[in-house]
């Protein structure tokens, strides 16, 4: 049987990516792009100026593992991190 | 709000690493005090670290303006950690970022002082007057949230007239805040929800998490 915490994680992990899933199916149909707005505002601010571009000093992991997977890692990995010191910071104790 | 390397004039990004260095120093400060009174200081810090980093991050599709952005995640770390280590926090949070092609290196002062500070300590200063009137905690985190997401993109359209419109900040400033809003708007709403959900979470299981008047907080009861 699950616990009660791990089957609130569980229900919060399929709410979460249910309203990411239905936000881009609704975009996607809409025959919208779906683009990040800070990468719009950057580039409608750089065509403002003159020899103004958006560059990167450092290697994207998205670059190389493409967007989708790099961003499924770092949620993991973060995910992991949140919940594995929230329980020990929460949980309540069989005691108390 | 994150602005890639080569946006911004090089003078321009000295500016916003001066004004966010004291603040980091101030919150390495207080994160030191806090780990050695309290060993449950480290790790409250290392989750909300992993929260801010992923919240701030994950694009979230608002399929009405068919684009996507992010929520920031540092006023509801602000009313669990303290503000100023907030900002430390974000500005980790902001450098890994760089490599997730989000933001960027030369431009971490001033991604640290949108996200970081204004967006950290607007939402704190609402959540603070808001609890001394005896508000609600759920609605003074959740209006934290709100206003903290708002501003911190306020801020960073600023960031970008400066550098780019000296001669018209004002109006470009302006343009460049519409241009976020109408995506921004409803993920605010979004921070308002788990803010005020979190906080009220945290205050009915440990409420002397909240309690910590050397962290930045007041009392949640």
């Amino acid at each position: 049987m699950l616990d009660q915490f791990t089957k609130m994680a569980l229900v919060l992990m399929v709410v979460i990516t249910a309203i990411f899933l239905i936000g881009a199916y609704l975009g996607y149909i809409g025959g919208h792009g779906m683009e990040g707005t800070d990468a719009m505002v950057e580039e409608h601010a750089a065509s403002t100026a003159a020899n103004v571009e958006a560059t990167s000093l450092v290697p994207a992991i998205t670059d190389l593992v493409g967007e989708p997977l790099g961003f499924t890692i770092a949620g993991i990995v973060a995910g992991f991190i949140v919940g594995y010191l929230w329980t020990g910071l929460f949980r309540r104790r069989e005691d108390a | 709000m994150h602005i890639s390397d080569g946006i911004l004039a090089p003078e321009w990004c000295l500016v916003w690493f001066a004004i966010a260095i004291p603040f980091i120093a101030v919150g390495v400060w207080q994160i030191k005090r806090g780990t050695k009174e309290n060993a449950s200081y480290l790790p409250l810090l290392a989750m909300m670290g992993a929260a801010v980093f992923v919240i701030a991050v994950w694009h979230i599709p608002v399929p009405v303006t068919g684009s996507c952005s992010h929520p920031i995640g540092t006023p509801m770390s602000a009313i669990i950690v303290g503000p100023f280590p907030t900002v430390v926090l974000g500005t980790i949070a902001l450098f890994f970022h760089a490599f997730f092609g989000h933001g960027g290196l030369t431009t971490l002062g001033a991604n640290t002082v949108s996200m970081g500070i204004v967006g950290t300590f607007s939402g704190y200063l609402i959540y603070v007057p808001l609890r001394k009137v005896n508000s609600p905690l759920w609605l003074a985190a959740g209006m934290a949230g709100f206003a903290g997401d708002i501003l911190c993109y306020l801020a960073a359209a600023l960031e970008l007239a400066l550098s780019l419109n000296p001669g018209s900040v004002l109006s470009h400033w302006a343009i460049y805040s519409v241009g976020y809003m109408p995506t921004q708007l409803p993920l605010a709403v979004a921070e308002f929800v788990f803010t005020a959900g979190v906080v009220q979470y945290i205050a009915d299981r440990r409420p002397d998490i909240l309690a910590k008047k050397l962290w930045g907080g007041v009392p949640s009861a």
